[in-house]
């Protein structure tokens, strides 16, 4: 039965609701029987800890803000060898048990994603909305952001000036036509992602 | 003075045991006490912590002070309460079930190895009834091991290796208890033979789930009653009502309750061993970082030690909240933003401040400040700190910030020095001048 709960993501996804239904949190503390019978608590904290492995790696990049899709897509490709592939449940899972050690693990949701930050960083709504816009093309304009979400053109900068600080996003001055471009790793597609191999 | 009779036995920093190369912990019991019933000079060990390793008895007090240790090496004979007491029949009708042991010792009466007389040692298990029975098996086994024969020198201690392997040991060992709670024993051992079957049965979850909610529903009343029960008692004077607490909570944790951690108790045993544990375990990592880590880093640190067997991130919360009731040289601190920390009770934020005041005065910071890597660089701790130090400089009025393009820079604090009914005043000697010599300097 171990085995089962290592290798089959939709028996773990099953467990938990059952648990949840009964009351339990068979997470809470790996002195559990749970853990102990069936190895569920290793399973998640071990997640956890390349979780935070993972996240360290990409925030040079990503200022500490990764796409959940990108983070179990870099988890999968470090468990290849033991064959545990990991479900987005999962890592949804072992991000909640890291919450409660501060240094602002979480996962938020911005349009139809899921991104997990791992710095104290607050965003309010303002950010979410210009992340949400960046999905689009990877990148804004504080013209499009005016534009798009009708904001005064000093709450679209101060905006976006934050977002810049924390580490979020990136400037190019580079386009012909003048105008600067706010690019945001942490949303960008995958295909354009430059660090995986060396995870 | 009780050195005399028993071998000393090191313990850390923090109150656990020093464990020596290859030894390991095998079983752990609360409320037990020391006698020697040939020996009117004994002293008393009354209510201590048992450690049963491969190589050796341990014996702590609750004052985690000095410890004892017994050498299983010492150890001729083992008699289980059952076998012909020596003493009358009263005693035997003790509820207190003793587990008698016959060791050798020097002329004087010290336990030692190899010694010319021997002694009868009791250990007098005060806590529940059913931790006889696997306790002298535990016992037994170690003492058949002979794990000291096979080593080479019985000698230095292992460290933190030590301690983690000694720790994964005890987790692993039950705290069976009575009453309801010794039935709900016997159903997780039916559970565990049936493992095999299981494989079948959880193809249909639904009969798992209601024996599971069974359990559940009964670990709640216990939990409640443990609840009031607190809350009736004035001070946990009786020794033998702690323990039980402390068992009961252990065993509502092993179902998936969390361990209530109020003022009067300290929680589950495991919780209070993993906090002693870690209390030792971080001592390296912080040096190492300068004072002060992560409480995520740590995290991560201690579980790629411990391999299997992982701690939670409760578990880890619990165990450095509970540093505040013993006395341990490590603390947890938690900034304004959320982050936590572990730092060791003799870090001075001062120490750091004047380091981060002399940095920020030196010619090119201050014309164009210092970010949070170049503080990291200098002061030699991670970015994330470096942070937090110098937003705890700022709210100190050491530093102000200065948000830019450029990014997030600190400068030292000038607007102490100006005085406002004279803006342009600058006075000979002090920061606004250095700084004024620093601008100009520049162009």
């Amino acid at each position: 039965m171990q085995n089962d709960i290592r290798k089959n993501p939709a028996f773990r996804s099953q467990f938990h609701e059952m648990c949840a239904k009964v009351g339990v949190d068979p997470l809470a503390s790996n002195k559990g029987f749970w853990a102990e019978l069936l190895g569920i608590g290793d399973f998640y904290y071990e997640l956890g800890v390349q979780i935070v492995d993972i996240c360290l790696a990409t925030r040079p990049h990503n200022g500490g803000l990764i796409k959940l899709e990108e983070l179990c897509k870099l988890l999968n490709q470090r468990r290849k060898s033991a064959r545990e592939a990991v479900s987005e449940d999962d890592c949804l899972r072992a991000i909640s048990k890291l919450k409660v050690l501060g240094s602002g693990f979480e996962v938020i949701s911005v349009g139809k994603r899921k991104l997990v930050r791992s710095v104290p960083t607050e965003l309010n709504k303002d950010h979410n909305e210009i992340l949400e816009l960046a999905q689009a093309q990877g990148f804004v304009t504080v013209e499009e952001v005016e534009k798009r979400l009708s904001w005064s053109s000093g709450r679209a900068t101060d905006a976006l000036e934050t977002l810049l600080d924390e580490g979020l996003a990136m400037i190019d001055d580079g386009h012909r036509d003048g105008k600067r471009r706010y690019w945001f790793p942490c949303v960008s597609s995958i295909s354009s992602y430059v660090g995986a191999e060396t995870l | 003075m009780a050195g005399k009779w028993l071998p000393a036995a090191e313990l850390t920093g923090s109150g656990r045991p020093v464990l020596h190369t290859g030894e390991v912990e095998c079983s752990l019991l609360s409320s037990v006490d020391l006698e020697c019933e040939e020996n009117p000079n004994f002293p008393l060990f009354k209510s201590g912590l048992l450690i049963v390793t491969t190589h050796r008895l341990l014996w702590i007090p609750a004052s985690s002070t000095a410890a004892f240790a017994i050498p299983l090496a010492a150890v001729s004979h083992i008699f289980s309460s059952s076998s012909s007491a020596k003493k009358s029949m009263i005693k035997t009708m003790f509820a207190s079930p003793r587990v008698r042991i016959q060791v050798s010792a020097t002329p004087e009466g010290r336990v030692e190895e190899g010694g010319s007389r021997s002694v009868v040692i009791t250990l007098v298990l005060r806590g529940k009834s059913d931790q006889s029975d696997s306790f002298s098996g535990k016992l037994w086994e170690a003492w058949r091991g002979r794990a000291w024969e096979s080593a080479g020198d019985s000698g230095s201690s292992s460290g933190v290796g030590g301690g983690v392997g000694g720790g994964g040991g005890v987790m692993s060992v039950r705290m069976p208890v009575v009453g309801v709670s010794g039935i709900l024993r016997k159903e997780q051992e039916m559970w565990e033979s049936t493992d095999k079957s299981l494989q079948d049965a959880f193809q249909d979850l639904n009969a798992l789930m209601s024996k599971a909610k069974e359990m559940v529903m009964l670990a709640e009343k216990m939990r409640l009653k443990l609840l009031s029960g607190s809350n009736n008692q004035a001070s946990a004077a009786n020794d033998e009502e702690m323990g039980s607490k402390e068992e009961m909570q252990d065993w509502l944790l092993s179902v998936g309750i969390a361990s209530p951690v109020t003022k009067e108790s300290a929680g589950a045993l495991y919780h209070q061993q993993l906090s002693r544990q870690l209390a030792d375990f971080v001592k390296v990592p912080i040096e190492r970082a300068g004072g002060m880590v992560n409480l995520i880093d740590i995290y991560c640190l201690f579980n790629r030690a411990r391999g299997t067997e992982l701690i939670s991130p409760e578990d880890l919360l619990q165990a450095c909240s509970l540093w505040e009731k013993f006395d341990v040289p490590v603390m947890l601190r938690k900034f304004d933003s959320g982050v936590m920390v572990i730092q060791s009770k003799s870090y001075r934020d001062e120490e750091v401040l004047l380091r981060i005041k002399s940095l920020v005065l030196k010619p090119d910071a201050l014309r164009t400040g210092i970010s949070a890597s170049d503080a990291a660089i200098t002061l030699g701790i991670a970015p994330a700190m470096a942070k937090e130090h110098l937003l705890t400089a700022e709210t100190k009025g050491l530093l102000c910030r200065d948000v830019s393009p450029d990014g997030f820079r600190f400068y030292v604090n000038l607007f102490q020095e100006i005085v406002l009914d004279d803006l342009f005043l600058v006075k000979d000697h002090g920061t606004y001048s250095a700084w004024v010599s620093a601008a100009v300097a520049s162009r």
